[in-house]
This record gives structure tokens, sequence and C-alpha cells, in this order.
């Protein structure tokens, strides 16, 4: 006979109250995951999360307050969350979860892991993590008013990473720095010229004209020269931009005169750069200043940020921005770097105004702080209802998962509109694991072109093994036959190696290198291809890949191609090193979910 | 609180734009502005209630005024997390009041304790949007009827144990914008980049394109008549919760209350004749809807009451901003199977 405790079966109402189960996240779905789990009945739940309020969470992070604003979201979600069901056993943790702390034990106490995550590395980890304790694992994401759950099972369903995700968009250096065509180029070149003038300086945020530009020379050899050439000379290179505007005191107008009039003259001198384009035009503030005419304030109905201002509005953005940052920078001494920010209003004024400033130059429409800020900041817009919505559907997996019935699990997508079957909500059944897959597959394998003469061990250590496979702290060893050790995860143990290339280990064509992340409990086989031949800005290749491009403008949010990765202008690396570890803030990366399912869903669903 | 006239102020204050933000970039800034002028009735605090409160509390209506006449039971605490703990004896309306204001100081909202159909025909002319939870079939056919007619827009919903479904009812006549990508002809010296191109879409142009859809009542929406050949025809593509509905709202006018789990075994029989003397009345074969929904259909489940809440409440916002096309005009979900569908029901 059936006997139920409200909606649920009875064994299940009292599997719910013994079981222990991990939110990871506790942000837009984490807050309705939680107030779900804990009104279905569940009685143990941790929490983790490594972020602060925001204002802007208030829209949808409902266990938060104003008078929240700055604290810890896991622990206020906690409390919140306590307050209507005070005999829940809640463990909050203000923390990341890629801390070695929350290792293959920690995760064996939970019977069910449900990842409520915004960015790729954190679900990569939480993946391996729960593969290696064997333990389901709930993946779900939301962009707008798309969003999607899965459910992961060693050995019964694909992990998160059987399926090659989109990568992040990114563009080539000469476009960023010679031939911009569309504002999220200058956005970017915006951004680099923060971090060379206030920031963390990376070589690889140059802003200054690229004289070692392919276009520019009839012969790739040519290119090769003038790179080598300008090098030695570096009448532009040989000081750093910081270094420069330091020496003229950070003085606006003498940097506007240099980025926006006289880079821009040096750009015109190649003028094979402009035999197909529209030639940049330009700048000159002395002339801007004189015929600048006192704008009206018309009465706005729009928001403040909405107003796209009119040139000289921007260079006295760029002048006013510059100040405010000089003296923050002066505020805090001679080595001081100052970290992007989006919701930092003088960081925000700045990339507002270079970008737009340059956008102009280039013959493109000026655009508004709110449309640079979405572009430059990677916003995903976000409300309540999507995350209700897929935060019920974990909960419902989950469930299915307690009773025992895992293989009544689903991934399930929520449409904006009804497809042509009436279904807003579409349930799949479960793939099963990739045979090659390089993370759960038996024995994972995975073949890397690269330069073993270019490429140096600190590259392979964090572009390749932690950035592109998300391992956290990799131990290599080279399968020479002595079991060099190339990479060790102990600090300081294989620093030495950092700038040697992989040539300088013996490391050609054809080498094995063992790669193990202990955390993570995973081993990955990488079998290095040399090549001498890869493509302008890239690195290096995983073999079966295409290689990273910058894909053709994609369509909006709403639509089809959204919940690639989560924003369709989302940039290249917008961030600097330093930002990515002072990784605070929200909408670091913004993805969602992988395109291939998304489109599965819209042309094939089983019920 | 003074009430003005105007449905627009057109000055959006910092503070909300700084806490809508993340909103107003997805539905823009007309939207959020026909939200902030927009009064909203909302019947019913149980789990289906407390989830449509807070999403159209977050979302920044002008005022939502929670109706309910009910006691918290010791039951209500575990079913929604408006109610705290210890408000047991409480009016729920009341007792949800204060933690559905925190959620969002800007929004006015106010609790009422009387029973709907207490309330006299004039009291539902000051809301925009009624949302009616919880209630008699009868009441609300009775408040549709009144309501449509006076252009203001109603939504119903109700929760079933695993099951969910919302209705709407926008008028015979709603219009409505839908946002599309602009196709453009390049200008030569002017667009978003230096080179040229024949036309072209310009992902982040758009533009607002009007259009309308036709509503019927709740009335004709459960009065369909499957006695002819031709819709029995249609049967097949038919989600067989419509019926479900129909049996669980018949159970609830015939015993004036849902099923109960403490009278599990007494009620799943009353279910079972209902099935099938609802089938009949419609000429239907009670092999239509098997006896499988009926263990699953008592009480209100958080997680499905959370989707529905969620669909629900982004239905009344999409409404009362006049933006992207509605659900025409059922949508039912089925928790066990993590399906969602959106069918119409009612005259062509």
């Amino acid at each position: 006979m059936v006997h139920l405790v409200g909606s649920l079966r009875k064994e299940l109402a009292d599997s719910l109250s013994t079981c222990s189960v991990l939110v990871v996240g506790a942000g837009g779905i984490g807050c309705e995951l939680l107030k779900n789990l804990v009104l279905t009945g569940f009685k143990n739940i941790e929490v983790i999360d490594l972020d602060t309020i925001d204002v802007s969470n208030l829209n949808r992070q409902f266990l938060f307050q104003k008078k929240h604003v700055g604290k810890s979201k896991a622990q206020v979600a906690k409390e919140s969350a306590l307050q209507f069901c005070p005999s829940a056993n809640i463990t909050a943790y203000h923390d990341s979860i890629m801390n070695p702390d929350y290792n293959v034990e920690y995760f064996r106490k939970f019977i069910l892991v449900m990842n409520a995550l915004d960015n790729r590395a954190a679900r990569n980890h939480v993946n391996r993590m729960c593969l290696a304790a064997d333990i389901p694992l709930i993946e779900s994401g939301t962009a707008g008013y798309l969003g999607q759950v899965t459910v992961i099972k060693k050995g019964m369903t694909e992990c998160y990473e059987c399926q090659p995700k989109p990568t992040q968009k990114t563009f080539p250096g000469c476009t960023i720095r010679n031939t911009p065509s569309e504002p999220i180029h200058c956005i970017v070149w915006a951004k680099y010229l923060f971090n060379q003038l206030f920031g963390e300086e990376d070589a690889d945020q140059e802003v200054s004209p690229d004289t070692a530009d392919p276009e520019l020379a009839w012969n790739p050899e040519d290119t090769a020269a003038r790179a080598t050439a300008s090098e030695k000379d570096g009448d532009i290179k040989r000081i750093s931009t910081k270094e420069w505007a330091r020496s003229t005191g950070y003085d606006p107008v003498k940097l506007f005169n240099k980025l926006f009039k006289d880079d821009i003259m040096y750009l015109l001198t190649m003028d094979k750069l402009w035999k197909k384009r529209k030639a940049p035009t330009p700048l000159d503030w002395q002339h801007l200043e004189n015929s600048a005419c006192p704008q009206e304030d018309s009465p706005v109905s729009g928001l403040k940020d909405q107003q796209v201002l009119g040139l000289w509005g921007y260079c006295q953005l760029f002048q006013h921005s510059v100040e405010t940052l000089r003296s923050q920078i002066q505020e805090k001494g001679e080595s001081a770097e100052l970290v992007w920010d989006k919701d930092d209003p003088p960081a925000m004024d700045f990339v507002t105004a270079a970008a737009n400033l340059r956008m102009h130059i280039f013959s493109m429409n000026m655009k508004s702080r709110f449309d640079v800020k979405s572009m430059a900041g990677n916003i995903i817009p976000a409300i309540a209802t999507t995350n209700a919505v897929i935060a019920g559907l974990i909960v419902l997996e989950g469930l299915k998962i307690l009773s025992g019935e895992i293989e009544s699990c689903r991934s399930i997508f929520l449409n904006k509109c009804p497809n042509l079957r009436k279904k807003l909500l579409v349930p799949c059944i479960l793939d099963p694991p990739s045979a090659n897959c390089y993370v759960c597959a038996s024995k994972p394998e995975v073949t890397v072109k690269l330069n073993v003469h270019k490429t140096v061990v600190l590259t392979l250590q964090d572009r390749i093994l932690k950035e592109r496979f998300g391992m956290v702290a990799p131990d290599v060893q080279i399968e020479d036959g002595k079991g060099t050790i190339l990479i060790s995860s102990e600090e300081g143990e294989t620093e030495a190696n950092n700038n040697k290339f992989l040539s300088d280990f013996g490391i050609r064509n054809g080498s094995r290198l063992q790669v193990d992340d202990f955390l993570q409990d995973y081993t990955l086989l990488v079998n290095v291809l040399h090549t001498e031949e890869l493509e302008r800005d890239v690195e290096f290749e995983v073999v079966g890949e295409a290689p990273d491009k910058a894909p053709p403008p994609q369509s909006k949010p709403e639509e089809v191609n959204s919940i690639t990765n989560g924003n369709k202008d989302s940039s290249q690396p917008s961030t600097s090193s330093k930002e990515k570890k002072n990784m605070e803030k929200q909408e670091r990366e913004n993805e969602s979910h992988s395109l291939f399912i998304y489109f599965i869903s819209l042309i094939w669903d089983l019920f | 609180m003074i009430d003005t006239i105007e449905k627009e102020d057109p000055v959006i204050s910092e503070e909300e734009a700084a806490q809508y933000d993340r909103q107003i970039r997805l539905w823009g800034l007309d939207a959020q502005k026909r939200l902030r002028g927009s009064r909203v009735l909302l019947a019913g605090l149980g789990g289906l209630g407390a989830e449509v409160a807070k999403n159209l509390i977050l979302a920044g209506v002008k005022k939502l005024t929670l109706l309910d006449h009910e006691k918290v039971t010791e039951d209500s605490c575990r079913a929604q997390f408006l109610v705290p703990v210890t408000a047991q004896g409480q009016n729920r309306a009341q007792a949800s009041l204060e933690r559905a204001q925190n959620l969002n100081p800007m929004v006015e909202v106010q609790a009422d304790t009387d029973k709907v159909e207490d309330k006299p025909d004039d009291f539902f002319l000051q809301f925009d949007a009624v949302c009616l939870t919880g209630c008699s079939k009868d009441l609300m056919v009775r408040v549709d009827q009144l309501c449509s007619q006076h252009n203001i827009k109603v939504f119903c919903g109700d929760i079933h144990g695993y099951y969910g479904y919302m209705f709407s009812n926008l008028g015979k006549e709603y219009s409505y914008v839908e946002e599309k990508p602009k196709v453009v002809k390049a200008a030569p010296d002017s667009s978003d980049g230096p080179e040229a191109k024949k036309a072209k879409v310009d992902p982040n142009e758009t533009t607002m394109v009007k259009k309308t859809a036709s509503f019927c009542s709740l009335k004709e929406a459960l009065e369909v008549d499957w006695t002819s050949e031709k819709t029995k025809a249609g049967l097949k593509k038919t989600p067989l919760d419509y019926f479900m509905l129909h049996v669980l709202l018949k159970f609830r006018t015939d015993k004036g209350r849902d099923p109960d789990p403490l009278a599990f075994p007494e009620d799943s029989l009353v279910l079972k004749q209902i099935r099938d003397d609802v089938l009949e009345a419609k000429t239907l074969s009670s092999d239509l809807l098997s006896d499988d929904f009926i263990s699953y259909c008592f009480s209100e489940m958080s997680p499905v009451c959370a989707v529905v809440g969620g669909v629900l409440g982004q239905e009344v916002v999409k409404a009362l901003s006049q933006r992207d096309a509605p659900h025409r005009n059922f949508f039912f979900f089925d928790g066990r199977k993590g399906n969602g569908v959106v069918d119409y029901f009612g005259p062509n």
C-alpha cells in the first residue's frame, strides 16, 4: 500500500532526512535550489560559494537583501534558508570549490552533488571530483529566458567534458591593435589599455600598433624580419606603455594625443592595411576642444547610462577617468596595480571612453556606457523565473536519483517558446559516456600540437594543462624511460623549469607526457606533436579540434545560438591573470551549457 | 499611499537601475517601466502562490495584493517559504507579508484576509492582472468573466503533487511587441564597421514588431466539446493533463478541499470515481486517463511549485509589459517526466 508523506512516498521522504547533499554555488540558481531542497525535506545540506553579494544580484537571488550587500553569499543563503526551516542542518563555506581541502574524501560524504555555477573551470573541476568519488552530479545553467539541467553519473552518462565545448572567443592581436572592425575589438583594446596603464602589464595585451602584422608584408619572411627589427630598435616597444605614461605624469591630454592621434597616424603609414578598408581618422585634442559646443541637457527618459555621448563628451570622460585612476594609483604607491572591475565607476568610465574614441576613429557608431558594460563585463542578463524553473527541475531529478530511478533521469531544456511539439520543457534521454573522452575514458589520452622549441614549461602548465585541460595542480612526468619530472604541483619544486623550452628536456615529436592531478584523481596522457606551423597568436592546438578562431557575429541571446559561452559578446580573455586570480566577482566567464546539446534538443525531442 | 493616474513615471531611479540592471538588460527599460506601473492581485498563498508572489515582487511591479482567508497550519510552514514557523493560527496572507515585502522594498505589498468569493465585483477593477490559485472552478470562471470584460488580465494555476498547470486569458485582442534583429542595408560611410557589405544583419540592432493574439474565457477553455469525431481524432495530440485538471477541479468542488495524504486510501477511490464520471460526461473512455496519476497528485510539491510558479510568474510579467509572445492558453507540467507543454483549449 502506498504510504505518502506530503507528496512523496514514505521511503523517499525518510531518505531525505538522512542523506547529505552538496550545492556548489549560492547565486541565482543556488538560492532557488536551497529553498527547494529545504522545503522538499532535505535535512543535511552543504553549500559553498566564494562570492559576496552585489546589488545587481537582488533582482533574483532572493535569499539576499540590500542590507547583505558585501557579505558572503553562502553564509547569508544559509541564514535565510534556516529562517523557513530552522531544523535543517546547513553548512556554509565561503570558499572556492577548487580548494584542495575539498578532496575526493570530502565529496564522498554526499549522496548527490548539484552545481549552481557560472564558470567552466569550476564545472570541469567538480565534474572530475564527482567522477573520482563516483557520486552523481546534477549540472545546470541559465541565461536570460533559457535554461538546462542534466545528470552526470560515472560510467552511465556523458561527463561534463565528453562533448567539446566551444572555447571563449579570442581575437588576433593585429585586429585589436591595427584593424578593429567591430565595437568589441575596441572594447577589448580599451581593457588592454587599462592594464597597460594602471594594472598588471601583460605581453599578450599590447595596444600599440603592431608592426609585425602579417598583412603588411607581401612575403612572410618580411613579417619576421620586421618583427625582429622592431624588437631590436624598439622605438615603440622599448619603453613600456606604463613607463611612458608615468614619465608624462599620466597627463590625459598627452595620453590622448599619443593613443588617438600619433598612434593612428602611424597606422596610416601602413598603407597596405587600408587598401581595402576604410582608413582610421586621428583625433586632435585641441581641435576638438575648440569646436566643442555646450550640449543642452535634454530630458532623459532612458537610463543615464544608455545615453550615447558626443565625441567631446567621451574626450572629457577619458580625461576625468584618467585623472581619477591616476590618483587611485598614486594613493596606493609606487608599484601599485589596479585590477579592472566593471563595477568600479572610473575603471568602467575609462573603458567606455577609450573604446568609444577608438570606435569613432575607425568609423563605428559609438556605444552607450550601458552597452559597453555588457560587452566589457561579459554580463549575462538574468531573471528570477528562469532560475526558479531550473532549480525546481534539479530537485526533481535529484529525487529520481534518490529513489533509485536514475534511468528515468533526463536532460531537460527550457525554451523561450514552445517547440513544434508544443513543448516548453524538453526532456531528452541522457547520452552514454564518450569513448574518447579525455576525462572519463578509462585511459584518457590526448594529442597536442605545439612547437617544442618555442613553448616554455610555464605555458604548458598554465595555458595547456590548467586552462585548456582544466587541471588545478598538475604533476608532469616525461615518459622518457627515466621518469623525468617536468612539473611538480609542490610549490617551488620545479620553478626553475618554468622558462625553459620543452625541447631543453628532450621533448620532441612523438614524446609522451604523463600528467596527474592528484586532487582530481585524474591522469591524462599527452602526446606531443611538434609543428613549426601554427597560426599567428596560436600557442597550441588540440588535435581533433578546430583551432580557436573568432567566429562570425552571433545572434541575440534569446535565439538559438545563445547558450554557448553564455554571452554573444564574451570577448578575448577579458581578464588579466591578476583579475582571474582575484575571482571575487561573478560573471568571470559566463557560459552556461554546450551548443551541441541545445541544438539537439531543438531538432530531436523524444517525447 | 497616493495613487496617481499615470502608468509610467518616466524617470527610473538610480536605485532601481542598479537593482534591476540584469533584467533591464533582458527585457528592456520600457518593459520595466510598465511593470513599475502595474497592480496585481494574487489569490492563495500556498506553495504556488508564494512562488508567484516572489517572482512578481522581484520583477518590480508597483503593487501586489496578497489575498487569502486561510489560516497557517503546521503543513503551511513546510509548504512555502514566506510564512514563519511561528505563525501558526495566523492568517496566511498576513503571515506572508513581512518576508514578501523584504524581497523588494520598492514594491508595495499588501495583505487582505477576505475570501475571494466574498469580494464585490468592483474590487477586482483596481488591478491590471489577477492571479488565482487554490480557487474552485466556479469561482475562477466567475472572476475570469468579470475581469476580461474590463480588460483585466487573468491567470489561474494550481499544483497537485507532481503535476501543475497554469491558464491565461489576456482578452480577445491582446497586443504585444517582439524584438527582432534588424536587417540593415549598410550606408557607405556609417554603421558598425568600415567594411561595407550589401545587406547586413547587425546582431546588435533590433526592431520592435507589433503582434496580436486572441484568448478565450476559462469557461470556454474548460467546456471543449469532445463528442464530435473531429475533436476525438485530435485526442492523440492532447495532453492528458487537461483531463486530469478536470478531475482535480471536480474533487475540489465536491469535497471542498484537495486530496489529502492523510486520507490517501479514501481519496484515491474518490479520485478514481471522479475520473470515470468526468470522462463519461465528456463521452470519452475511462481508459484515456489511467490510475497512475492518482498516487502522485497529493499535496503541493515544492519543486513543482517552483517550475509552474516560474512559468506563471513570467507570463504575468510578459503580459504586464506587453512584450514577447504569451503562452496560449494552458501550460501543463508533469514533474515525473519533466515535460512542460503549452496548448490551446477553446473555440477556434
